[in-house]
């Protein structure tokens, strides 16, 4: 059960959602804005799952001092230290994924674990990114269009949310800065594609966070495009679990697991 | 026109029939299995010096009908045996396999081969899951998820898992990478509508195996171009492989007998039990998405199984005869479905070896130079 709060940042107000109960996770959305997939219920049951909605998302006040996505992942980073109040696992969805990564770079330690879904910010010029038109966004989001979610917010907000991540994201595609910051990334990381995914395409940028980041996998979801928590709920949140519950153990398929 | 030399490496010394599926292996000499092993693989070898392009074998299993459990065995007796040619496997039946061994292997051959590898992904002939124990309503969705993970295991250079819904790998690299980038030619099976769409969708090779009838060969050979076309490929003539039985003598006469003894222990003793199990499989699963691709697929068997040689002849489902009647039938089924490869089966049933052999001679001192330029 996930319940609405708001708090007080250095920066501004922030409002989130929280639900379920063991180690903390804060959950990064992406451009689109929070949705609740099934993944979030299935982690909530061994973590108490933090999903802020960014500031500025869904008609929420921005705050003045973030003009970048690096801003961005320093007011999740405060967000961590002022209502977490420690270290926590971390994970990024798209535009999300992006900010995550900054988050875990200029702040190792707060990030425990790092997984990312499908991140944004790391592919190559003139690939990739969000189509403008509505029916090929969302033959390009979801592989499985059965299990794609009833729209969370009408299209005004939806577009205002989008605008808002094209003014943080300056029109870049590959962020040199964070490519270069990579190696300052402590947390043990977990990269998630869908083979389909045409937005995030899983190449080069997979290659560019294996060689960068210092402790990281990757994996490729079968049957899945970008929407990962969507496409594949229950092989996204089991291996996601796995991953922050036994960490490089997850590797060792578990007798429950292979059952 | 291209050619492959393909062998099924039958077993050839039954006396009567097996009474069931799969067929009791007492009988079975290992001193006598050797000795056909060696004139089989002789026979591939041979195959280069007769001009053929690609030498190929396939997997079958739990019978007589054919004794290669794992051709990449056979591949890797071929691979310094052969200086050119391809090795064709067609193939491995990755929805019974790991798609991860399966990559690994033929990476190898590939490697070992200096890039000669012509890698089947094949789905498999219906009782093959009862074999394996593999549920054959998932056969076309395994299949899918197979030739994707396999092409991701070929031209992925970093580590990946992979979490799909029949198979999951927390951690996948191999080694060897293949010689071929982006990596080997891969063939499929297209012998029906199902499969000719599928086959098309991966840009892959298509093999059309067991004609019966030329409309229907043509008919497989549409959608695939049209699959193909879809994904904003065409292929060239030599992506269309069509299988044939093949019996080339001297004379007419002798290649007609020769053939029709063959095919008698053929259908007789070596596909009596196997029709029975892939009857079973087919009417107690989904195998077949279309009930009447099954049907089609059955009614083909028995009429390729019930045709007079002349019938089959003048059908376009086999090729035989002397070197001048083979390259008019050649010529005659290449104009009707614009194929650009031909893959030959010279050992149907127990067909001595030395007609196989001199059926190859004649191939390539006098069949081949009239129809190579096809």
């Amino acid at each position: 059960m996930f319940t609405t709060h708001t708090a007080t940042l250095s920066t501004g107000p922030i409002t989130y959602r929280k639900g379920g109960s063991g180690p903390a996770l804060l959950h990064i959305h992406g451009t689109g804005g929070p949705n609740h997939s099934p993944v979030l219920d299935a982690l909530a049951r061994r973590h108490t799952v933090y999903h802020p909605v960014a500031p500025g998302w869904d008609g929420t006040p921005r705050h003045g001092a973030v003009r970048s996505v690096s801003d961005l992942a320093d007011v999740y980073a405060d967000f961590i230290r002022t209502v977490i109040g420690g270290p926590c696992d971390v994970i990024g969805v798209s535009f999300g994924g992006w900010v995550a990564l900054w988050l875990a770079a200029r702040h190792p330690d707060l990030v425990q674990q790092l997984v990312l879904e499908a991140p944004a910010g790391l592919r190559d010029p003139g690939t990739g990114g969000l189509p403008t038109d509505p029916q090929e966004l969302h033959r390009q989001t979801y592989a499985r269009p059965d299990r794609a979610p009833p729209p969370a917010r009408s299209q005004d907000v939806y577009w205002a949310n989008r605008r808002l991540r094209d003014e943080l994201g300056a029109g870049i595609s590959l962020d040199q800065p964070l490519l270069d910051s990579l190696p300052k990334i402590t947390a043990r990381t977990l990269v998630l594609f869908g083979v389909k995914d045409e937005i995030s395409p899983p190449m080069p940028a997979a290659h560019r966070m294996r060689t960068g980041i210092p402790h990281v996998h990757m994996t490729y979801v079968y049957d899945a495009a970008h929407a990962l928590e969507f496409d594949q709920p229950e092989k996204v949140g089991a291996l996601i679990a796995a991953f922050l519950e036994r960490g490089e153990g997850f590797l060792v398929r578990s007798a429950a697991a292979a059952g | 026109m291209k050619f492959c030399y393909f062998h099924l490496m039958p077993w050839t010394d039954l006396a009567e029939a097996p009474a069931q599926w799969p067929a009791r292996n007492a009988s079975f000499s290992p001193e006598r299995g050797k000795e056909l092993y060696d004139s089989y693989i002789d026979s591939m070898v041979f195959a280069e010096q007769c001009g053929f392009d690609w030498v190929g074998c396939n997997e079958h299993h739990f019978s007589p009908y054919g004794l290669m459990a794992n051709c990449n065995l056979i591949g890797a007796a071929l691979v310094h045996r052969t200086r050119d040619i391809k090795l064709a496997m067609l193939g491995n039946l990755v929805p019974l396999l790991n798609p991860v061994r399966v990559a690994e292997e033929y990476a190898m051959l590939d490697v070992m081969s200096g890039g000669r590898l012509v890698a089947g992904l094949i789905r498999g002939v219906p009782h093959e899951y009862i074999a394996y124990n593999v549920n054959a309503d998932e056969s076309r969705a395994r299949l899918r998820e197979a030739v994707s993970l396999i092409i991701k295991c070929w031209t992925e250079p970093e580590p990946f898992g992979w979490e799909g819904e029949f198979y999951q790998y927390p951690a996948i690299s191999i080694w060897p990478r293949p010689w071929q980038r982006p990596h080997p030619p891969i063939l499929m099976s297209a012998s029906n509508e199902e499969s000719a769409e599928f086959c098309g969708e991966f840009k892959a090779i298509m093999g059309l195996t067991l004609i019966a009838d030329l409309a229907i060969a043509r008919r497989s050979i549409d959608i695939y171009k049209r699959a193909t076309a879809a994904q904003g490929f065409t292929p060239p003539p030599d992506y269309i492989l069509c299988g044939y039985n093949t019996c080339i003598m001297d004379d007419d006469a002798e290649a007609r007998e020769t053939l029709a003894e063959g095919q008698r222990y053929f259908h007789r003793v070596l596909m009596s039990s196997i029709r029975d199990a892939q009857r079973l499989v087919i009417t107690r699963s989904r195998y077949f998405g279309q009930e009447q691709v099954g049907e089609t697929f059955v009614k083909r068997l028995v009429a390729l199984k019930e045709r007079t040689i002349e019938e089959q002849i003048e059908a376009g489902s086999v090729f035989c005869g002397s070197p001048d009647k083979v390259i008019a039938q050649m010529k005659r089924v290449q104009a009707e479905l614009g194929n650009g490869m031909f893959n030959l089966n010279f050992k149907i049933g127990n067909i001595p070896d030395a007609s196989v052999r001199r059926g190859m001679e004649l191939f390539r001192d006098k069949v081949l130079p009239a129809v190579q330029d096809l």
